[in-house]
């Protein structure tokens, strides 16, 4: 079968798999008592709330049994209408839950970007060369590195970090130059007249337009000096979520370059005289790739769970933050909403992966 | 790219004589350092290969065959395996020249070996062998599913042989074409109308007076295909000015006179190393002294090609890569593989395992080396499919003319394609001569065995009569036997045979035994 048919097929197979994501979130949010759904599911500020609570039982569905609820609940799903929320710790946020993913979601996917870019194209270099030489004092030396980063947990990671290399830590510390917490810093000139870009003002934390990501909306504002402030904010949390990745896919990469050197293409590649270096790189790492990339599927979805925890650690207001948020406040939909964006990110993740393994192995078209 | 040899030429390779060698393998040592002790896979072993001669190796697993052919191309997996002295010189060169200079072997215990090895010997080894590798020599394994590359198309394996290799005949060719005038074709095609019987030595006159020769059986098939001469002039004009429309003759008299001065530079340098085996210092400063000249005149002059073909070489690289995909497909019939076209387009897993090991010959042939290196090539086929791969093996060796070195543990097999043969046990030969004289009267009582071995349909019918076999089993070659190394098993043992090893000697012309029933001579 063709590459593209492939393709086209997996594309597909996305709708029955979002099906089953709705159905899970459905039946965790079924399964609560109706009364608490309908009253969380307004906005609380809304006068008249008797009759409110009437109105989101309809919308719900509640009271009309459990498959036309499920339909309700599609409908609301894909017309946006996922509820409200009422946030009070540590973000302070009230609105719909589809805006308030929208307010934060930028931010997690600069930071999963920007980590997940920077640890490929570090570690699949690295990969290859270690992975060629195997038992060289190099090969050791990655084996130290990638197992001691893949074993500590990020959060310890993060922290201790933050403590290396957190400004105000550590008195004196002349390594202590990378902010430990938030998007940028407050000055007092930005507290009494923050320029028109940035929206305060939503809960503790600050935002702005148009893309939300401070950095770039800095730059285009032409604000230079806090577009470095806000990258410096960066630099800590890309870090620790580069090297937990790069641990990884460098471990896996490795472990394959070694079975690919052992195999009998590599020997007949040499057999053609074929120059080392073209060896390592056509025939051992093109293989050596498979593998990994089948392990880069598991390891995003570890990723996301520690984006909620370095999120956290570094007050970074991402979604893994909103997420933790909506739980401590106990915002019902505020849950089920970012689970199921969760959801979401997972199942695209995991597209991209199978379409990079079936263009990297041609014996993969089922 | 392949001529037809004569095949009174074969018959008169009957008589080869030594110099004729095309590979001579002499006091060849390998062994593997494991963590359980030394394996010492081969003990000093040597035999020759004629130029066009199918020479077989038989023994039993683990005698050392596989560990022989790797040890020719330098491709035993290394930890644990080294060649560890010995020469192997293909075609007159030694690929083990530098030997001492590579590793250094310093054995503690038997368990605990340090290997060290240099790593600019290494690379200037691998240099060197890339240059072998391929060209000089190819090499078939055993599972051909394995052996190819699974993500690569067959056709990307085929070309890149041919690319690595054939840089300067690719340009040379396509300049060639690109000088031949179309009033040429038109006298071409108006006499082979004239002459009809005649077409394939006129073609072969003409090829030869344009130097097309690579493009020859093609050109044949087309006057085959078609009748009409305006159609055979435009679909030969078509082959021949095939993508040359893309690239000006200037750019690929470029490429032709950078690729001519690296293969000038390279074959210098093979003939250095080859010198510096020797200690004739005249011969390698004399080569020195050639090498920098050349360095000197014409280096400079490419530096600042090398440059440039980065950003404009792609495409004169494109129109060599189309030339390497036709000599590719014609390689493809070669080995009898149907419809090149869509083999060229398929990955290995699409095709069957006949298919695979005939892609595989074609790798091994694309760059018409004279040595084949057929590894057990049909151990993993069934029986019909090894049945036309030993046919196209045949007929190979008399169509490109190359030697092949054929290892197998199939008698029959031995029977059926070889000229000479060596036996092997536990890392020594023990025995070579014609296939014929060994099947006859075998000489060596290891030989006598393993023909006694063969299960015949009498052994069955014969009430009482048990199958042959050499008792005992092959020796640990961590701690082989002293002496012969067969002596344990053998049932004509002699008190000398566990004292020492005996020397393979020639008895006859071209027949050799290592026994002391035949002779006294020891290896030292």
């Amino acid at each position: 079968m063709e590459l593209r048919f492939f393709i086209i097929r997996r594309l597909l197979l996305i709708i029955p798999t979002l099906i089953g994501l709705t159905i899970i979130v459905f039946v965790l949010m079924w399964s609560l008592p109706h009364t608490f759904l309908a009253s969380a599911f307004i906005n609380p500020k809304a006068p008249n709330r008797a009759q409110q609570i009437i109105n989101a039982e309809n919308a719900l569905g509640l009271n009309q049994g459990i498959v036309l609820g499920y339909l309700h609940y599609l409908g609301n799903t894909f017309t946006g209408n996922w509820g409200y929320m009422t946030l009070s710790n540590p973000i302070k946020y009230s609105g719909t839950v589809l805006s308030g993913i929208g307010l934060f979601f930028p931010n997690t996917i600069q930071l999963v970007i920007f980590a997940a870019v920077l640890s490929i194209l570090i570690s699949i270099p690295l990969g290859t060369y270690i992975g060629a030489r195997p038992n060289s004092l190099a090969d050791h030396l990655g084996r130290i590195f990638s197992l001691s980063f893949y074993a500590i947990p990020v959060f310890v990671l993060a922290i201790v970090f933050q403590v290396i290399f957190g400004q105000g830590v550590i008195a004196g510390n002349p390594l202590g130059i990378f902010p430990i917490s938030g998007t940028f810093t407050i000055t007092s000139q930005i507290a009494i007249s923050p320029p028109s870009w940035l929206i305060s003002g939503v809960g503790g934390v600050v935002l702005s337009k148009p893309t939300h990501l401070i950095v770039f909306d800095a730059l285009i504002a032409g604000d230079y000096s806090l577009a470095s402030n806000a990258f410096m904010h960066l630099v800590l949390p890309v870090l620790v979520l580069t090297l937990s990745l790069l641990a990884g896919i460098l471990r896996f990469l490795r472990a394959s370059m070694v079975d690919a050197a052992n195999s009998e293409y590599v020997k007949t590649a040499r057999s053609k005289g074929v120059p080392e270096g073209k060896v390592i790189k056509l025939h051992m790492r093109r293989n050596a790739l498979i593998p990994t990339v089948t392990v880069l599927g598991l390891l995003f979805a570890s990723l996301l769970g520690g984006v909620v925890l370095i999120e956290d650690v570094f007050d970074y207001p991402g979604i893994g933050y909103l997420a933790l948020s909506t739980i401590l406040s106990g915002s019902i939909f505020g849950v089920l909403g970012t689970t199921f964006l969760f959801g979401i990110v997972l199942i695209s993740a995991n597209l991209l992966v199978d379409i990079a393994y079936a263009i990297l192995d041609p014996r993969i078209r089922y | 790219m392949y001529s037809i040899q004569n095949l009174e030429d074969k018959e008169s390779k009957e008589e080869a004589k030594e110099e004729d060698a095309y590979l001579k393998v002499t006091d060849l040592v390998t062994n593997f350092y494991t963590s359980r002790g030394i394996v010492k896979a081969l003990d000093k072993i040597s035999f020759s290969i004629n130029k066009g001669e199918i020479f077989g190796m038989v023994g039993e697993s683990g005698c050392g065959k596989s560990v022989t052919a790797l040890s020719i191309m330098d491709l035993v997996p290394d930890p644990p395996g080294r060649v560890v002295s010995g020469k192997v010189e293909i075609d007159g060169f030694n690929i083990f020249s530098d030997l001492a200079n590579i590793v250094r072997i310093r054995i503690k215990s038997q368990t605990d070996v340090k290997v060290k090895r240099n790593k600019r010997a290494l690379k200037k080894h691998n240099f060197m062998l890339s240059k072998i590798r391929g060209k000089k020599a190819g090499m078939i394994f055993q599972e051909p599913s394995l052996s190819l590359n699974p993500v690569l198309r067959a056709g990307e394996q085929i070309t890149e042989n041919i690319l690595i290799h054939n840089k300067k005949p690719i340009a040379d060719s396509l300049i060639n074409r690109a000088n031949l005038s179309l009033d040429d074709l038109k006298h071409l095609v108006e006499e082979v109308q004239k002459n009809k019987e005649n077409v394939r030595s006129i073609l072969n006159e003409w090829c030869r007076s344009n130097a097309l020769v690579d493009l020859e059986t093609q050109i044949n098939s087309i006057f085959r295909n078609y009748s009409d001469p305006a159609e055979i002039e435009s679909e030969i004009v078509s082959l021949i000015k095939a993508g040359l429309t893309s690239v000006d003759k200037r750019s690929l008299i470029e490429a032709r006179d950078y690729y001519s001065y690296i293969e000038k530079a390279e074959n210098l340098q093979l003939s250095l190393y080859a010198a510096e085996e020797g200690s004739d210092r005249e011969l390698i400063s004399s080569i020195e002294k050639e090498l920098e000249q050349l360095r000197l005149k014409e280096g400079t002059r490419y530096r600042f090609y090398s440059i440039k073909r980065i950003f404009t070489g792609r495409k004169v690289e494109r129109v060599f890569k189309a030339e390497a995909e036709r000599r590719a497909k014609e390689i493809l019939s070669l080995v009898s593989l149907p419809d090149p076209e869509r083999i060229m387009r398929s990955f290995p897993h699409e095709l069957s395992g006949g298919m695979q090991q005939r892609v595989m010959i074609a790798i091994a042939l694309a760059s018409d080396p004279k040595l084949l290196i057929a590894d057990e090539p049909t151990t993993a086929l069934d029986v019909t499919t090894q049945a036309q791969i030993l046919r196209l093996l045949r007929n190979l060796n008399k169509l490109v003319g190359a030697s092949i070195l054929f290892i197998t543990h199939d008698l029959a097999v031995i029977a059926e394609m070889c000229h000479r043969v060596a036996v092997m046990y536990a890392g020594n030969i023990v025995e070579v001569g014609e296939v014929l004289e060994i099947f006859d009267s075998p000489k060596h009582p290891y030989t006598v065995g393993l023909l006694g071995a063969i299960p015949t349909t009498q052994a069955k019918t014969d009430a009482g009569v048990n199958m042959h076999t050499i008792p005992g089993s092959v020796p640990n070659l961590i701690t082989p036997p002293s002496g012969c190394r067969f002596h344990p098993r053998c049932s004509f043992v002699m008190p000398v045979c566990s004292q020492s090893k005996p020397k393979l000697v020639e008895l006859e012309t071209g027949r050799k035994v290592a026994c002391f029933l035949y002779s006294s001579e020891v290896d030292d």
